[in-house]
């Protein structure tokens, strides 16, 4: 039968990266990012990050086909800064963004628990 | 070299938490990670669910895909599900998927010997770990008191009817199928900020403003008894519909009141299938999404050839 296999949605197949990276050809401090087996969870967040870096003039992302299951951002960058550091400052800040609204809401939990 | 930070800080405000339900605010951050967050919740939070079923027996009413079907959609208590192993990641079965570190065994027997129609529910389903079992509702919904506990129906059995059954759970995701999410419902709407412009509803009639604040369908405005003023009295009741706006245009009052949608300001509303709380929910998609950002992290080697090639060699592909 046709029917696709189980895990190809979300297994990053043997031999393929996570996340590839590509400098653009014509354009200094761009490139693109591909990143395997995420979608609009990732991607979005992604973006929206690097759109608060003022050394970041172009940020996007696309899910090219709903069955090719990647999507690609792309970052072009002032020279004060690089595609590849925003990315990793992009990545870093929600990491710590989420650090401490873990603390929040389980603090709130927490206060919760204890009224009642 | 390392970049400023721009980093944000999130405040949250649990309104209301019971074990399946829980409504809290989230502010400081944008509809980016709130629309995140619901996503990993509804879809990559892991849970246990039955996988695979072996029939031994069923001369029921119900062929052996459909009681398979169902039986997949019952809900097992998932604490454990954060750390178990995915059996598709599991060593210790080679891909066979059935052993201890990444699967539960359930065994049901039932026959009907009597006249009485037999019910066989979940309650019927005896598991080999007892962290791992049919979600009981009956204590959870104080709101009705039955006497009489009764699980979650698979099929009925007439006399003579049996079936017996080996089945195995396994960790999995809502990704994959929808058995495996933990959520029921998780929603998520920006709060609403609502002006009235005091001096030209004064300029209206006890009617008009009676009328105006009939045309909103959700009850967000009424008129106080005693001043005869309009006010706000459940902002989050409103839906957006923007029937207000309009019937104040129809009025010839364009500008009667202004609502916008705060932007960096949510009101979650999770409600749980009962694998795991609602809270713990929340957590758990929090932990997800790091694991998430965590692997997409760059590898050292491709920023080692990168930096080897640089854009030299971006400029040689290019020609
Ligand atoms: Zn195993």
């Amino acid at each position: 039968m046709n029917a696709p296999d189980r895990y190809e949605r979300f297994v990053v197949p043997e031999g393929t990266k996570k996340v590839s990276y590509e400098r653009d050809t014509k354009i200094i401090n761009a490139a693109s990012f591909t990143i395997e087996r995420e979608d609009h969870t990732v991607g979005n967040i992604l973006r929206m990050q690097l759109h608060r870096d003022e050394n970041v003039l172009f940020a996007g992302y696309k899910l090219p086909h709903p069955l090719q299951y990647k999507i690609i951002v792309r970052i072009h960058t002032t020279s004060q800064s690089s595609p590849m550091q925003a990315y990793n400052q992009a990545i870093n800040d929600l990491d710590k963004e989420l650090d401490h609204l873990k603390n929040a809401f389980e603090t709130e939990v927490a206060k919760h628990s204890r009224e009642f | 070299m390392e970049g400023a930070s721009y980093q944000r800080f999130p405040t949250v405000k649990i309104r209301e938490m019971k074990d399946d339900y829980c409504k809290f605010e989230l502010h400081s951050t944008d509809a980016s990670m709130a629309n995140a967050l619901r996503r990993v919740m509804i879809a990559e939070v892991p849970t246990v669910a039955i996988d695979l079923v072996e029939i031994e027996v069923n001369s029921s009413v119900l062929n052996d895909e459909f009681i398979a079907h169902r039986l997949g959609l019952i809900p097992l208590t998932s604490d454990r599900a954060m750390s178990m192993r995915f059996s598709r990641d599991c060593d210790a079965c080679d891909g066979d998927g059935q052993c201890e570190f990444c699967s539960v065994e359930f065994h049901l027997r039932a026959k009907c010997i009597n006249d009485q129609t037999l019910d066989v529910t979940s309650k019927d389903l005896y598991s080999s770990d007892h962290t791992v079992v049919p979600v009981d509702f009956s204590d959870s919904g104080s709101g009705i008191e039955n006497s009489e506990q009764r699980g979650i129906i698979i099929v009925k059995l007439r006399r003579g009817q049996e079936l017996r059954l080996r089945a195995i759970a396994r960790k999995g995701i809502g990704k994959d199928h929808a058995k495996w999410s933990p959520a029921a419902t998780v929603t998520f709407m920006y709060e609403p900020e609502i002006h009235i412009n005091e001096d030209m509803m004064d300029t209206l009639t006890l009617d008009e403003k009676k009328s105006w604040v009939e045309s909103s369908p959700t009850k967000v405005f009424d008129i106080d008894p005693n001043t005869q003023q309009v006010v706000v009295v459940d902002p989050e009741a409103y839906t957006y519909d923007d029937e207000v706006i309009k019937k104040a245009e129809a009025m010839g009052k364009s500008g009667l009141v202004e609502i916008y949608a705060k932007e960096d300001s949510f009101i979650f509303t999770v409600e749980s299938t009962g694998a795991i709380k609602a809270s713990q929910l929340v957590l758990n998609a929090i932990d997800i999404l790091k694991q998430k950002l965590d692997a997409v992290r760059l590898s050292e080697d491709t920023v080692e050839a990168d930096e080897q090639f640089g854009e030299l060699g971006a400029h040689m592909r290019g020609g």
